[in-house]
């Protein structure tokens, strides 16, 4: 695989063509899915705390990992993009601060995972972005160290696009990548281009997630290799289509995502006007159809996914249609 | 018989002896306008002889049932591909010469959503056949990846009739993209399908234009 020639971040081209003749979206609707979204977020951030009293075990402890990685993901995404607006930065440093002070405990929460298993990629992956922004703990940085030196790290079996995953997150971190990108990717379902048509839902996500590692999350859109877009560019809108006519917002999310990672991104008006009315006015987004009724302490595990991501697509996509909108056509 | 035909079978190619009726039958010239083109496609794909019987019960069928003033571009598109494959059993040559009728139109093929195109288009696979020029493939034959993006979407929804007619197209289309798989695709759909004679024939169609290509 060959890499796209390196573009300026600051100046990647104009969205291309759009499928279908319907006016080019607005940057204000993409914008306020992300505000909601965020709202949302900050106003139930408790939910994401685990419980770590003597009571609690390991297991509970362990299923809170995932929704506060991804917190941690997308709040740097947020962070990063700074599109969202002054009002909403703030939202998002006292999230971000809040996420590492109290639900992770400085870090400790992390140290304590890697004690009990050292060979888990869970903690670095967590540690990462926050590290980017200025959080430490040595000690959860020096049990990373110690091990990645270990042929056993490098060794652990996981699905091809989490290898991917981790290969960036350990360059990001400053060590060697266990297995050089390229090659990780070429591993995955998406670096092999396959039969479109094949495209069922985990491949799906298995798709999303390998843009969103070779991307560092949208930070480089310009990393995606030049094979790999061409074929997105192509079948994208398929499954854009396809996940929008069952209603499956928290898919559709993520191709959003990866539409807006591309060099020519669509930022699809129909999809994107499903998705939008999709929200509910509290700024929560469905999983699918629409959330059960219940308030916001039952359904945070349905909703927490598809809000992160409504906010992570927002800002993505904001950022490429202000893009377009600044830079001149060809 | 259509498709037996196709896959090589069902010598010699005999549609009104296949059904035991007569070439004036309103029912069997009722049926010849379903196949459409089709009822010739062992004709004009595999080269097979029509009996003088067949070609005058698609003579009939396609006199009785001029497209009317006005009628939808499938309809019309549909007696297009009659005469003109009519016109090639009997003079062997491989374009049409429809005399002075205008050619019904092709816009919508640009201008409708890729969704919508192949939904259409599929409805006129009969005319996907190789070296039948026309204005309705030169259209097609500009929008190749948007037809391949329908071939998916047809795959996905499990819908075998449209996804063959529009891998019917495909294979007649130059710029088809690699990725697509076009080939494993019309297996799955044989596969999966062919319990309907109509997705048989428009598979075996395909493989006989790919096969044809290729070699």
């Amino acid at each position: 695989m060959t890499s796209r020639p390196s573009s300026s971040p600051t100046s990647p081209p104009p969205p291309g063509p759009l499928a279908t003749s319907a006016p080019p979206i607005s940057p204000q609707l993409l914008h306020r899915v992300g505000a909601g979204a965020l709202e949302w977020l900050a106003a139930n951030r408790t939910h994401f705390r685990a419980r770590t009293d003597a009571s609690t075990s390991a297991l509970e402890i362990g299923e809170r990992f995932k929704p506060i990685g991804e917190l941690a993901v997308i709040g740097k995404v947020l962070f990063r993009e700074g599109v969202a607006g002054s009002q909403q930065s703030a939202i998002i440093r006292k999230l971000l601060d809040y996420a590492w002070r109290e639900v992770l405990d400085g870090g400790e929460l992390l140290a304590w995972l890697q004690r009990r298993e050292p060979l888990s990629p869970i903690p670095l992956e967590l540690y990462v972005p926050f590290q980017e922004l200025g959080y430490r703990n040595q000690e959860v940085e020096g049990r990373a160290r110690l091990a990645r030196g270990l042929t056993s790290w490098t060794a652990l079996e996981m699905a091809p696009n989490r290898r991917l995953g981790l290969a960036r997150v350990e360059i990001r971190a400053g060590l060697p990548p266990s297995i050089e990108v390229a090659e990780a990717a070429r591993r995955t379902w998406l670096g092999r281009t396959p039969e479109p048509w094949t495209a069922v839902y985990h491949i799906a996500y298995d798709v999303t997630h390998t843009v969103f590692h070779l991307t560092d999350w949208g930070e480089h859109p310009e990393a995606l290799p030049t094979d790999i877009a061409d074929y997105l560019e192509l079948w994208l809108p398929v499954w854009i289509e396809d996940w929008a006519s069952v209603e499956h917002w928290d898919l559709l999310g993520e191709l959003l995502v990866v539409d807006a990672c591309l060099p020519r991104p669509t930022l699809d008006p129909a999809a994107w006007q499903l998705y939008a009315a999709a929200q509910q006015p509290d700024g929560a987004m469905p999983v699918q159809r629409t959330l059960p009724p219940g308030d916001p302490a039952d359904t945070f595990d349905l909703a927490y996914h598809p809000t992160l991501v409504a906010a992570f697509a927002s800002v993505m996509a904001t950022s490429r249609a202000m893009t377009a909108l600044t830079v001149p056509q060809p | 018989m259509v498709v037996l035909a196709l896959r090589g079978g069902g010598d010699p190619f005999d549609l009104l002896g296949s059904v035991l009726s007569r070439s004036d039958d309103p029912a069997t010239v009722a049926a010849v306008r379903v196949l459409g083109a089709d009822a010739f496609a062992p004709c004009t794909l595999r080269g097979k002889t029509p009996t003088d019987a067949d070609v005058a019960l698609v003579e009939g069928a396609v006199g009785a049932f001029p497209p009317k003033p006005g009628a939808s571009s499938a309809s019309a598109w549909s007696h297009w591909g009659m005469r003109a494959a009519l016109h090639r059993v009997r003079t062997g040559a491989p374009g049409p010469d429809l005399g002075p009728e205008p050619d019904p139109e092709t816009g919508w093929v640009a201008s409708e959503p890729w969704q919508r195109m192949t939904h259409q288009l599929s409805q006129l696979a009969a005319l996907a056949v190789p070296g039948l020029p026309s204005p309705l493939a030169a259209a097609v034959a500009k929008r190749p990846v948007d037809l391949a993006r329908g071939f998916v979407r047809a795959v996905r929804r499990r819908d075998w009739l449209q996804a063959a007619g529009a891998g019917r197209w495909l294979a007649v289309t130059e710029g088809v993209p690699a990725s697509l798989g076009l080939d494993g695709g019309l297996d799955l759909i044989h596969h999966m399908g062919a319990a309907d004679a109509r997705v048989a024939l428009q598979v075996r169609a395909a493989q006989l234009a790919r096969e044809g290509a290729s070699g």
